[in-house]
């Protein structure tokens, strides 16, 4: 079975190889320049209190081309999953040759399990190769930006790629087995998982456990800066109802300020930032900050993964389901 | 060693609204070789699919060589099957092929698949997407007799050969059949290719049995008659399986034990082709129309024959 699974699924295999070795071969060229470059905002970063805000936005200028890798890397695990997943059953029941192999000395379940089970090892570990190449590569960018939850980065590091290249896998396999059309199979596949992939991202994310709020003065900084949080909702709150208008936004009108604070001059150029700050406050001005605390960052990768990796469990046992009681 | 290859009681299988088969029951022997025929849409692959495993049953039951079918890995390496278009995988060699039936197959018997397609001039390292139909036909009834199976079940392996092709298969079928002593159930809609391989019968027709018994038995057992147009029921040539009444004639498969003795009546023998014709043809009940669908394939039988 080991054999037939990989005669059969060879060309699949190493189509993934290769690719992940092209993806390899970028990120070795790419990552020592970037590495190089961080160093020197990090060595500016460790200082506390230091305005590392120029270096910061030279680096990311500098390396804001790279974005464009970002939907790349994102569709690796549903690609692993369309090219290997569907085509596993659908291939088979379409050319009939499930007839032959079901009718030789194996059960038709060891017959899927062994094969199932031999893709998602192979997926296990091509998905595992990928998140950890990515990771250590982007490591300075993420560094450097401070945001490890968003689109884009929480999803392409970790193990969260692993579950969701078994996640693709398991439910190209399902599908596969319930349409029993390699390519109809293909696509319904791609619009399944990129489905699931938005709730789980947009609505169920967030909401992995009870996010936290945290306020301070407006014109500071936050206290929690640097701790890596995923900042869910900034908003200003503002008891006197001067400063910010009914659709958000913030309007520091110098005469009311004046009026609060006797030791701010009224004219444009109202003081210095710390005093007009001071004044917000004493107005009761301030930040509010929803936000998951960084240090929920592989509680939540974790979680994300559980979701996933129990939907392909889920798929694989429907699609061991039809298999053994659906197909003919 | 059991003297049953298939048994079915009661045997039925539907499709949402459709019964594929209905309420079939069987008994089949060992050490034949059993042509099953029936036209197209009659559940001839349902029953084979049934006495594999790949189906279920919706009522009724289905043992092959006393066991429940497709059950566990002892029976299906027992029986032998080889499904409709004769499935490969098609960018396997003929190599990999039998590599993959050694893999599955614990009583896989390498010399004898190796032999076989040796014997036949069929190059081991070629794909099998580029070979004739014919040698298609060789590869899988090669890699289906390489499992020494005790029950051999082919699904239409004639339909897509030609008449050369179909000699051929026929040919390696009996020699094996003769080697090894394997039973065999062979499905067709010819009746003409399987009157020289085979010894027992079964016609179904619209997912029923229409008769089946041992061929000669059957031959023994049949006459056509013909004579002057009758227009009520025929008296004294026993069991009327078919009839047609033209303007002057009418003319008569028959059922009889004895001689038929109404001097009335011109008395012939039949050939097995002409009794699944009768029993394919015949009205189900005494006024309704014969099955227009049935009478094309009749016709097309007709002429296979002439």
């Amino acid at each position: 079975m080991i054999w037939l699974t990989w005669r059969q699924h060879r060309a699949q295999a190493l189509a993934t190889l290769i690719g992940i070795g092209a993806i390899g071969v970028l990120l070795l060229i790419t990552g020592p320049r970037i590495a190089s470059a961080f160093h020197e905002l990090h060595a500016c970063l460790v200082v506390p209190g230091q305005d590392c805000s120029l270096l910061r936005e030279s680096f990311d200028q500098r390396f804001n081309g790279l974005g464009f890798l970002v939907p790349v890397f994102i569709v690796v695990p549903l690609l692993m999953g369309v090219f290997l997943g569907a085509p596993l059953i659908a291939r088979e029941v379409e050319q009939g040759t499930h007839r032959l192999a079901w009718t030789q000395s194996v059960t038709r379940g060891r017959w899927a399990l062994t094969k199932i089970g031999l893709v998602s090892a192979f997926t296990v570990a091509a998905a595992g190769l990928f998140a950890w190449m990515v990771s250590k590569w982007s490591w300075p960018l993420v560094a450097a930006s401070d945001d490890r939850f968003g689109f884009g980065v929480f999803d392409l590091r970790g193990i969260t790629p692993i579950a969701y290249a078994m996640f693709a896998l398991a439910l190209g396999t399902a599908v596969g087995a319930l349409v029993r059309k390699t390519l109809p199979a293909m696509a319904i596949t791609l619009g399944g998982f990129v489905a699931v992939r938005a709730v789980v991202e947009l609505l169920l994310r967030p909401r992995y456990l009870p996010a936290q709020t945290i306020s301070y003065s407006f014109l500071q900084e936050s206290p929690r800066a640097g701790l890596g949080d995923w900042i869910l909702r900034s908003r200003v709150f503002d008891p006197t109802g001067h400063f910010v208008s009914s659709n958000g936004n913030i309007s520091v009108n110098p005469s009311v300020l004046a009026q609060a604070c006797p030791g701010i001059p009224s004219t444009p150029g109202f003081g210095g930032k710390d005093e007009v700050g001071r004044c917000l406050t004493r107005l009761g001005v301030k930040i509010v900050d929803t936000y998951q605390p960084g240090s929920r960052y592989w509680l939540f990768q974790g979680i994300e993964s559980a979701i996933f990796l129990l939907l392909a469990a889920g798929l694989v046992v429907l699609a061991m389901w039809l298999i053994r009681r659906r197909i003919s | 060693m059991n003297t049953t290859a298939l048994e079915a009681s009661s045997l039925s299988r539907r499709y949402g609204s459709t019964w594929a088969l209905q309420d079939c029951s069987l008994s089949l022997p060992t050490a034949r070789v059993i042509a099953l025929v029936g036209p197209n849409g009659a559940g001839k692959t349902t029953l084979l699919h049934l006495a594999t495993g790949l189906l279920q049953p919706t009522s009724g039951s289905i043992r092959v060589l006393g066991e429940v079918p497709g059950a566990d890995p002892g029976i299906l390496g027992r029986v032998g099957f080889v499904a409709q278009e004769m499935p490969l995988y098609r960018n396997f060699t003929v190599a990999e092929m039998l590599r993959f039936g050694a893999q599955l197959n614990p009583t896989w018997d390498q010399d004898l698949a190796v032999g076989r397609l040796e014997s036949l001039s069929i190059p081991l390292a070629q794909k099998v997407g580029t070979l004739s139909g014919g040698q298609r036909g060789q590869v899988s009834l090669a890699i289906a007799l390489a499992k020494r199976p005790e029950l051999l079940l082919l699904d239409e392996p004639l339909a897509s050969l030609d008449p050369l092709a179909r000699r051929d298969f026929l040919a390696a079928l009996m020699e094996s059949v003769a080697e090894h002593g394997v039973s065999v159930v062979l499905s067709s809609h010819l009746v003409s290719d399987l009157e020289r391989v085979c010894d027992h019968l079964v016609v179904l027709r619209n997912g029923r049995v229409a008769v089946a018994g041992d061929i000669a038995g059957l031959i023994r057992t049949h006459r056509l008659v013909s004579g002057p147009r009758h227009t009520g029921a025929l008296g004294g040539v026993g069991e009327v399986i078919d009839r047609t009444d033209t303007d002057r004639q009418t003319v008569a498969l028959v059922r009889t034990d004895g001689p038929i003795l109404d001097p009335a009546w011109v008395v012939r023998e039949v050939d097995l082709e002409e009794i699944v014709l009768g029993y394919l043809g015949a009205r189900e009940g005494s006024s309704a129309p014969a099955d227009p669908t049935l009478r094309a394939v009749r016709s097309a039988h007709s002429e296979v024959g002439s």
